[in-house]
């Protein structure tokens, strides 16, 4: 029983391509320590240097997007990640590492706020659709507008993963409720 | 003469050398510190401070970054407006950016710092192995 179903889960993530997973909360030590071990990974794959860099790259601003997005629930009382509230937390994020042919690709996936969708929508598609050099522009724009460190949604973060990506990104939205979706980020190097 | 300001590396956080006595302040290695205010305060109070007392003397500032993240761009860029305003103001000084020759990304964005540069020599090289 146990074999069976983790040997599943195995193919299931193998049978999607998938190479490396998180499923939990995100948070700044789980970076550290997940970030470590993908270092690794990506050695051992023998990723050429540039490669090994934009994934690892991509991978920390996803990451980084989901705790500073749920920045504001810090301090509450979380469930614990067996509830099936846990699953209602925006800090509750699925990452995964994939191959496509001979791309990696980096996958992330957390609760938003529905009145935020429109916004990072709009966003997520100006950003998809320019060009490498306009999005050097913008993110020097950007650099330079917004004073705030780390302010919650610089979109510093998106434009970093586009920029570092070698096709558009791809994003998508599931309904949860009234007051969640779910957001999925797709980016390929 | 003020002391050194050293600070180790650790694996989300660069080396800082900055090495008074010769003029010479180096930052090195990878940046996605967790608090990226809290570990740039006291590098941005230290440079103040010396470049507000270096006047009209020369200085170089080595960057050699493996990696950083976006929110540490923010904290470089605010590390180069410091050395551009002090050239602005009568000092010599130099930016050096050192970049892995496989990663041209990271040479992309030493370009980009660079552009900005107005009062300050900035100098783009290769990381030597």
């Amino acid at each position: 029983m146990l074999a069976g179903q983790l040997l599943d889960l195995r193919s299931k993530l193998h049978n999607h391509g998938v190479i490396f997973a998180y499923s939990g909360y995100v948070t700044e030590p789980v970076l550290s320590g997940v970030g470590e071990a993908l270092k690794q990974k990506l050695t051992i794959d023998d990723a050429d240097t540039k490669t090994l860099r934009s994934v690892f790259a991509i991978f920390v601003e996803q990451m980084q997007n989901i705790i500073r997005y749920s920045a504001e629930s810090v301090g509450q009382e979380l469930p614990a990640p067996t509830e099936e509230g846990a699953l209602m937390e925006m800090r509750y994020g699925i990452l995964t590492i994939g191959r496509e042919e001979d791309d990696y690709v980096v996958c992330a996936g957390n609760l938003v706020r529905k009145e935020d969708v429109g916004r990072l929508k709009e966003r997520l598609e100006r950003i998809r659709n320019m060009s490498k050099e306009d999005l050097k522009v913008l993110y020097k724009e950007q650099l330079r507008a917004d004073p705030e460190q780390g302010s919650k949604g610089a979109g510093l973060g998106l434009m970093e993963i586009a920029r570092r990506a070698s096709m558009p990104i791809e994003f998508d939205f599931a309904d949860i409720d009234g007051d969640h979706v779910f957001f999925a980020l797709k980016a390929t190097i | 003469m003020r002391d050194p300001l050293k600070i180790e590396q650790s694996s989300r956080t660069p080396a800082v050398d900055f090495d008074y006595a010769n003029n010479h302040l180096k930052i090195s290695g990878e940046s996605y510190p967790e608090d990226v205010t809290e570990f740039y305060r006291p590098v941005f109070k230290a440079l103040d401070d010396y470049l507000g007392a270096l006047g009209e003397g020369g200085c170089r500032f080595d960057f050699a970054l493996i990696y950083l993240n976006s929110s540490s761009a923010k904290a470089v860029m605010m590390l180069m407006d410091k050395l551009e305003a002090a050239a602005a103001n009568g000092a010599t000084v130099d930016v050096y950016w050192f970049y892995d020759k496989e990663d041209d990304t990271m040479q992309e964005i030493g370009e980009e710092f660079g552009e900005d540069l107005e009062n300050a020599t900035f100098h783009l090289e290769k990381m030597v192995d």
